[in-house]
């Protein structure tokens, strides 16, 4: 996490050199969810927008953790189940969409079993750890307008920033609950998040960073609005198009960061049971479990707002296009789930170092040389060429 | 076919030139000079004599090898003259018995080259004070079957280098294949006195620097022991450092079940539950095999031809398996890959199930034949066999999309999990393990027994040694399976509807002649099943083993995993494909 700051501190610098050059249009002003609460409530000042921002908060979680449930119990199990020609669940409800009731009874109702020896305070915390910031990282992700409210809880200046760093505490949450529970495959579980979370972070951070150099800003909000426009034709300038590159390595690295197959490593079921999770049962599983799939809608969300435009979308309102992209996400990570197979944790840790990290830097560096020709502010290409000179 | 000795003999010689271009072929030199050495097929009663002289000091005639009796202290010596002159490289089995008057330890040789060429080495100890030289170090899969003798029959091995109970716990009482065992008598073993796998922790001394390895218990109850096998590993960082097998767990006494049961019925169902992962039949044909030969029975042709149809489909079911779970190892639980490999398996056993009845305890063969025809009307079931292999083109292509041509597994598996031919065969390693070592053995061709030499396959070797070359080879046996299934049905289909015998004349009851002893193998679906009969007079066996392919290939695990990281330690496990109901028997 440190490796990723500084890589943060390094693209934030570049960024602030960048906005020097006078190209900061004013947004528009659009009124952002928790104002927009605060005034229907007739409240004013800032306790109403306080009151606004928690009211927003609770429905963008409701929204969110419905999601984890519809994913985790059920839509995770149809798509596995369509890849091996099977139906899945389709007994409980049209669809078998009661499974998730069924199952997180089921869950609940288990013996909290807490393994002899537990580190008690740091092996209660885990869960939390885990499944918190992966929410948290919601409050800045921008989820397009609808009738002239931006549906987003908070859009901060570093917002990129801060949505990044949420997300690796995570794996703070993974090494104290591998280290707490007293295991062993916890243990190497926790070791294997660490490592991989720092080979990962890296690349991911630069190949977002990038972006950063086209968009001129670390404001989420701002990243959106500078893909609003046009690239060729009706062709729209996402980054996706417009740095194809930068997004497959984001996107690797997103699945590492997610852990996903290939990069499933820190639970590698068939070689360490399940990694830092292996001792947790009933509520504490079940809120690790959570945290794995909001961590995976958390990705598919920054992945839709730095890389596809975010809201953007023809016909339907941006709300519902941003959870199209993010579901898009969740099936991809499961794709990659059924048929990939996982990489070994020292070519997990050598990919990601000379491989990823690499083209990350590589990309950066051609990204920053390119816009600053294109924008015809030569001390910054060269600049720019220095550093790969150097 | 069964129990010809000079026409086996023939064979044998006929092949063994064979032998040798197939191995050069397949890049084998060492199997290639070996047989170049041995020219004649067989060796004679005399040959044995010439050659170990003074160390004879009786001889026997066992139903398909010459035996020699040796002194218990000159096992090594016999062993290493018969391993390094004869060309014996290949110790099959090993059987530990009790007699009246003596304990016998009967060594099973053969050569990796021409499986027909088989001594039994006979070692007797007398009953005070039951100690005979160990064959480790002449032979490294010794180890574990003399620990097998040791704790069954309680012969004491010198030299032997970790004399300890394998099957049993640590702390049982006696040895129970002795006369004198008291089967009545209650194992009382209190808890503190039972090892406690969870105790041991931090293993070496700090003041040695060993503290930087980690013990790690894998098993008994672990994803990737694919049933109840214990691995003690012993770990520095995530590499492996030692690993030792611990088995035992399913230990169900499956050879004493078989010595209670009559040869003629009552022990044809218990096979099914050695490999019970759907090889069934295999396993099933391995006891047909030994009692016929030792009973002299004829089998009809046409029932040797559903003998084989069956016995390939059951291997075609196992691979899958065993492909599947290897897949399940490198990829993670329940994928496709997994499930695809599942959906073939389940067809496999659909045209077995139309066939004998059942989906995995058959209990289909019978001495001198099956159970019964191929269902009413033949048509159909003959449709059904076609769909599957019609069908089994399209899913071996799946398979190496998936699998074999998926860079993310062949950077996962090849050059990992690494078993050199010459390991591999001192190990005792045979079927898909020792074939991917470049071992060219195959007891099918070289040890013909059913209908294989009439029909047109080949063997499959592949040279890579590693996890790879495993699951290439088990991939590779499914097609040429499914070759040998595809020319029985169509001579099932053809054949003249008044020469369908399905079983000989067999007697109601069977006595084979006292003290008749027999060492027979097939190529089951994890290597070579051979079952060892002493035959006492009565309708029972008298002595009843079973040379379990993967008690051997799992002895290899730490020449294959030391020095690797735990995830190649699990994928190589998965690659030996070991089923703990026949490892523990």
């Amino acid at each position: 996490m440190t490796g990723a700051g500084t890589a943060l501190a390094a693209v934030g610098a570049a960024t602030t050199f960048l906005q020097t050059d006078g190209n900061g249009e004013g947004t528009e002003s659009v009124t952002l969810l928790p104002e927009w609460i605060a005034d229907v409530l007739g409240l004013g000042g800032d306790g109403g927008i306080a009151v606004g921002a928690l009211i927003g908060a609770f429905a963008i979680a409701s929204l969110m953790l419905i999601q984890a449930a519809l994913a985790g119990p059920w839509l995770k199990r149809k798509i596995a189940a369509a890849f091996w020609g099977k139906l899945g669940p389709n007994r409980m409800g049209p669809g078998g969409i009661l499974i998730i009731v069924a199952d997180s009874i089921r869950m609940l109702s288990k013996e909290l079993i807490v393994p002899e020896g537990a580190d008690r305070p740091a092996w209660d915390l885990a869960p939390l750890i885990v499944a918190g910031p992966a929410m948290l990282g919601f409050a800045v992700i921008p989820f397009g307008e609808i009738g002239g409210v931006q549906i987003q809880l908070a859009d901060p200046d570093i917002g990129l920033v801060l949505v990044f760093a949420i997300a690796s505490v995570t794996s703070v949450g993974f090494v104290m609950g591998g280290y707490a529970s007293s295991n062993k495959y916890s243990m190497l579980g926790s070791l294997r998040a660490v490592a991989q979370n720092v080979a990962y972070e890296i690349p991911l951070i630069l190949a977002a960073g990038s972006v950063v150099i086209f968009a001129g800003s670390l404001q989420l909000s701002e990243i959106v609005a500078a893909q609003g426009e046009t690239l060729v034709g009706p062709i729209p300038s996402w980054y996706a198009l417009v740095n194809p590159f930068a997004f497959v390595l984001f996107l690797v690295a997103n699945l590492a960061e997610v852990g996903r197959n290939p990069f499933d490593i820190p639970e590698a079921p068939t070689e360490i049971v399940a990694g830092y999770q292996t001792e947790y049962s009933s509520v504490y599983f079940v809120l690790i479990y959570l945290g794995e799939f909001l961590h995976i809608f958390l990705g598919g969300a920054i992945a839709a707002v730095v890389f596809l435009g975010g809201g953007a979308g023809p016909v339907l309102p941006g709300p519902i296009w941003i959870l199209v992209k993010m579901w898009a996400f969740f099936v991809f990570t499961q794709w990659a789930r059924q048929t990939f197979p996982r990489v070994r944790i020292d070519q997990l840790i050598e990919i990601g170092w000379k491989g990823l990290l690499v083209l990350a830097f590589a990309n950066l560096i051609l990204t920053a040389v390119l816009v600053g020709v294109l924008e015809g502010d030569v001390d910054v290409a060269l600049a720019a060429v220095q550093v790969i000179g150097a | 076919m069964t129990g010809d000795r000079p026409n086996d003999a023939d064979d044998g010689a006929a092949r063994s030139t064979e032998d040798a271009d197939v191995a050069t072929d397949g890049g084998a030199e060492a199997a290639a000079a070996e047989t170049e050495a041995i020219q004649t097929a067989g060796t004679s009663l005399e040959d044995l004599e010439a050659m170990l002289g003074d160390h004879v000091l009786d001889t026997e005639e066992h139903v398909n090898a010459p035996g020699v009796v040796i002194r218990p202290d000159e096992v090594q010596a016999v062993l290493s003259t018969l391993k390094e002159e004869a060309g014996f490289d290949h110790l099959s089995c090993v059987t530990a018995q009790e007699y009246g008057d003596r304990f016998e330890s009967v060594y099973h040789l053969k050569k990796y080259a021409d499986p027909t060429d088989e001594v039994s080495v006979v070692v007797p100890t007398s009953p005070e004070d039951p100690t005979s030289q160990s064959a480790a170090a002449v032979y490294e899969t010794a180890d574990w079957h003399e620990r097998e003798a040791y704790d069954l029959v309680g012969i004491e091995y010198d030299d032997h280098p970790d004399l300890r109970r394998i099957l049993l716990p640590e702390t049982w009482q006696g040895h129970p294949l002795r006369e004198n065992y008291d089967q009545d008598r209650p194992q009382i073993v209190t808890l503190r006195e039972n090892a406690n796998p969870l105790q041991k922790d931090h293993r070496g001394d700090p003041e040695d620097g060993d503290s930087d390895t980690m013990f790690l218990n894998i098993g008994p109850h672990h994803p990737a022991t694919h049933g109840v096998l214990h691995l003690e590993t012993v770990l520095d960082g995530e590499q492996v450092v030692d690993v030792e097998s611990d088995i035992g767990y399913l230990h169900r006494c499956e050879e004493q079940m078989c010595q209670q049961g009559t040869y003629r019925h009552q022990i044809m169902p218990y096979p099914d539950r050695w490999d019970y992962i759907s090889a069934g039949l295999l396993n099933e044909w391995a006891y047909a095999r030994a009692a016929e030969d030792l009973a002299d029975i004829d089998v009809p042709e046409y029932a040797q031809v559903i003998r084989t149809m069956s016995a390939e489909l059951c291997r075609i079911a196992s691979h899958m398996l065993a492909m599947g779970t290897f897949a399940l190892d490198i990829n993670g639980d329940f994928t496709a890959t997994f499930m695809w490999a599942i959906r073939e398996r389940e067809r496999a056993q659909t045209v077995l199930e139309e066939l004998t009845g059942q989906r995995m305890m058959f209990n289909y063969f019978r001495l001198g034949g099956v159970a019964w025809d191929l269902p009413e009307p033949r048509e159909e079931f003959i449709e059904t066999a076609r769909e599957f292999l019609d069908g089994l083109p399209h899913a071996t292509r799946e398979f190496h999309d998936l699998l074999t041509r998926n860079e993310l597994l062949q950077l996962r598996t090849i050059d990992t999990g690494v078993l050199e031919p010459e390991t591999c065969k001192d190990y005792g390693c045979t079927g898909p393990v020792a074939r991917a070592s470049g071992i060219d053995y195959d007891l099918r061709r070289d040890d013909p027994y059913g209908y294989y030499d009439e029909l047109e396959w080949d063997v499959i070797t592949e040279d890579g040694c590693d996890n790879y070359a495993r699951l290439l080879v088990r991939m590779r046996e499914v097609e040429e399976s499914a070759h040998i299934i595809d020319q029985c049905v169509d001579l099932l289909e053809e054949w003249p509807e008044d020469d369908r015998e399905i079983q000989s004349n067999v007697p109601r009851t069977l006595k084979p002649d006292r003290d008749k002893e027999i060492y027979r193998a097939v190529e089951g679906a994890k290597g070579e099943l051979g079952i060892y009969i002493r035959a006492d007079g009565t309708d029972t066996p008298g002595r009843f083993k079973i040379r379990s392919p993967c008690f051997s290939n799992l002895q290899s695990l730490p020449a294959m995993a030391e020095g690797e990281y735990i995830p190649d330690l699990v994928a190589a496990l998965g690659s030996l494909d070991i089923v703990l109901g026949e490892v523990d028997r």
